[in-house]
């Protein structure tokens, strides 16, 4: 900034990551065990009437700079996407009713994971979701790169 | 090779205006952003590097705060980024070009280690990151 730059020559790539959070609840339950057996690969999380978290994602996206906004495109739109595809199904809902057999076994927050990693990719321009993560508390969170999906 | 990152926080001034658009056009596209407001920043600068031998460090932390104060917060701290910041005489300073700026002012100046990630917090929740030309490797 000491020196007056002119246009850039090539257009600078960024990556833009925006929280949001939602609540939901779960049960941690593996239809094809055993009741005993679930408590002792669950513990907790198999309490009978479930439990809940607020989740809270980190969503990022890459792409370039727009030179007349300055802003990586689809910045808003990503607000959009996540509201649209994710926080009106997933916030004060049961995740069991809304994650199946076909995603995997139980609510995990890595099955979690997958399954918001699909509707936020399906969501958006392709390409353009380069990371999630998904904290189930503070302490416990889960990460998926698009390098990781190829 | 390790990664160090150093934490500062700056505060500015800026408001959003594309001299090609019409006051109208900017307010439409820009909302509120066109007023003149401020936010808290928080930058982090991430070196990349292998330890030297004789130090056990990529990079002396207090060197590298005297450079980000020097190259960084002298010109940004408490400044009015449209006006004071001639980078953004002619480019809006989005977090996103002040992240590319911010590159351009650190990366010539390191002697240890290179420049591996600006990533610049303009408020709670939303953050950008810039890699350098290359990208992320």
């Amino acid at each position: 900034m000491s020196t007056r730059p002119g246009p850039m020559e090539t257009t600078p790539v960024v990556e833009v990551t925006q929280s949001f959070r939602f609540s939901a609840a779960h049960r941690m339950h593996n239809p094809r065990l055993s009741a005993e057996e679930n408590r002792r690969l669950y513990g907790r999380c198999n309490h009978v009437n479930g439990h809940g978290h607020t989740y809270r994602l980190a969503v990022t996206i890459r792409g370039p700079i727009t030179d007349e906004t300055g802003s990586l495109d689809d910045k808003g739109l990503l607000a959009d996407v996540v509201r649209q595809r994710v926080l009106e199904r997933f916030d004060q809902a049961n995740l069991d009713d809304l994650i199946t057999p076909a995603d995997g076994v139980t609510s995990t927050t890595e099955i979690l994971t997958l399954v918001l990693w699909r509707l936020l990719d399906e969501g958006l321009p392709p390409g353009r979701l380069v990371r999630l993560r998904v904290e189930e508390t503070p302490n416990n969170f889960f990460e998926v790169d698009r390098g990781d999906r190829a | 090779m390790i990664r160090l990152t150093k934490r500062v926080e700056f505060c500015a001034a800026h408001r959003y205006v594309n001299p090609r658009w019409s006051e109208e056009e900017n307010r439409r596209r820009f909302g509120k952003a066109v007023n003149l407001h401020g936010h808290n920043y928080v930058l982090e600068i991430t070196i990349q590097g292998t330890p030297a031998p004789d130090t056990g460090m990529v990079m002396d932390l207090k060197a590298l705060k005297d450079l980000i104060a020097d190259a960084v917060m002298e010109r940004l701290d408490h400044k009015n980024l449209n006006v004071d910041v001639p980078t953004f005489a002619e480019r809006l300073p989005t977090p996103e070009n002040l992240a590319v700026a911010i590159w351009g002012l650190i990366a010539p100046r390191l002697r240890d280690g290179s420049l591996y990630r600006v990533r610049l917090h303009e408020d709670d929740g939303t953050y950008v990151d810039y890699y350098g030309e290359g990208g992320r490797s």
